[in-house]
């Protein structure tokens, strides 16, 4: 291989970067925003359906969760009494970080939880999205939050093959009610 | 191969990808993405629509580029191409088709590797003029999208007892066909099939233009 080549062989692929990376920005251009949209009103959605008898959820503080990601308490109003909160947080999971909504009551007790997104392995960790997973932490308080390897009633049971991502999951319910908790002591209009 | 196309070559062409050259039924390549999503109609479907997308763009570009690339880097430079494709793929998924890209996001981007779409880079565009390689891409990637397809038939049907979501039977199915185990049942029984009619109706030649089935 001589020098004329291997010229010539960088400008090859350089050229096909080059042309690749102005196609793809201007697919990110195009598409970005409709998925920045969507993805909002999934959000939205999901809060609403979480607490459906609230007649306002409004954001209303931020902190720092798992990651260093932004996460997000909200606050649930009805014929203006708090109903409830709704914690955006992310958890380490197995092989990404799970986005989810934890929704409580005034009195910590749990009013259900929503997995946003996460790249857990497929029908294994990704189950945690499942019904089944996520009901287990219906009307369960802080200290029921305990990962099982096989059947339970009372806790929550793992996903078998998955306990990592089941854990994370729920330590991350438990780190977003201990959150929410400290945020209130600190703010008592909170 | 350096060959003049007529009208009537170019639905050989189509045919070829779909019957004769069909790529899992008979070369048997890219056997990983045809078991690891075809559990439904619906997820065989839509990862064959992505990959007939990718496949007969690549060839396209491929065609038309394929006395600019140097043959020293041909294999970088499809790769370049094929992943350009695949990344404009999940970017409309992820803003057009959520539901969609949530279930196959992580196989979407597989897509770079399937030995179906640059072996036919190399075996067929880069030695062809653009209208045949966009024929044989089409006839390849609807081969596929079809193989897939049916493969997910066959599992859902068997595994859950529906086709394309709608219910068939009632009681237990067998759950099986749904796990990977049964993407290989599924796959080795209609490639059975497919070389019985072959044989049975064409008296065709058993095996293709094989090769390892890797991904």
């Amino acid at each position: 291989m001589n020098n004329k080549d291997i010229i010539k062989i960088t400008l090859n692929l350089v050229a096909i970067c080059a042309i690749a990376g102005v196609i793809l920005s201007v697919t990110w251009a195009i598409t970005n925003p409709v998925r920045l949209r969507k993805k909002a009103e999934e959000l939205q959605a999901a809060l609403k359906e979480l607490i459906p008898q609230a007649q306002s959820v409004t954001q209303a503080k931020t902190f720092v969760s798992a990651g260093g990601k932004e996460g997000i308490i909200y606050k649930a109003v009805a014929n203006g009494k708090t109903v409830g909160y709704i914690v955006h947080a992310y958890a380490k999971g197995y092989s990404s970080f799970i986005e989810m909504l934890v929704a409580v009551d005034p009195d910590y007790r749990i009013i259900g939880i929503q997995i946003l997104s996460e790249q857990e392995t497929p029908s294994l960790g990704a189950d945690v999205e499942k019904k089944w997973f996520k009901g287990q932490f219906k009307g369960k308080t802080e200290d029921r939050l305990v990962v099982i390897k096989g059947e339970t009633k009372t806790d929550i049971q793992a996903i078998s093959g998955a306990t990592i991502s089941s854990r994370a999951v729920t330590n991350g319910v438990k780190a977003a009610i201990d959150t929410l908790r400290a945020a209130r002591a600190k703010d008592t209009n909170l | 191969m350096k060959t003049n196309f007529m009208a009537t070559s170019y639905k050989k062409l189509i045919l070829n990808g779909i019957f004769s050259e069909n790529p899992v039924f008979r070369l048997a390549l890219s056997l990983c993405p045809a078991v690891a999503v075809t559990t439904s109609v619906k997820n065989g479907f839509l990862m064959g629509v992505a990959v007939l997308f990718v496949m007969t763009m690549v060839n396209i570009t491929v065609s038309l580029f394929r006395n600019l690339i140097n043959p020293k880097v041909r294999i970088p430079a499809y790769i370049l191409i094929i992943a350009t494709y695949v990344s404009i793929t999940e970017m409309m998924m992820r803003a057009y088709s959520r539901t969609a890209y949530k279930q196959m996001g992580l196989y979407i981007q597989l897509i770079v590797v399937f030995a179906i779409i640059i072996s036919r880079a190399e075996l067929f565009a880069s030695r062809n003029k653009v209208l045949p390689s966009a024929a044989d891409g089409l006839g390849m990637g609807l081969g596929f999208l079809g193989a897939l397809v049916l493969v997910g038939a066959v599992r859902e049907l068997i595994g859950n007892g529906s086709i394309a979501g709608f219910h068939i039977t009632h009681g237990s199915p067998l759950l099986i066909m749904v796990l990977p185990t049964g993407g290989f049942f599924a796959i080795g029984l209609l490639m059975g099939l497919f070389n019985w009619i072959d044989q049975k109706y064409y008296g065709g030649r058993p095996g293709g233009g094989g090769g390892g089935g890797h991904h």
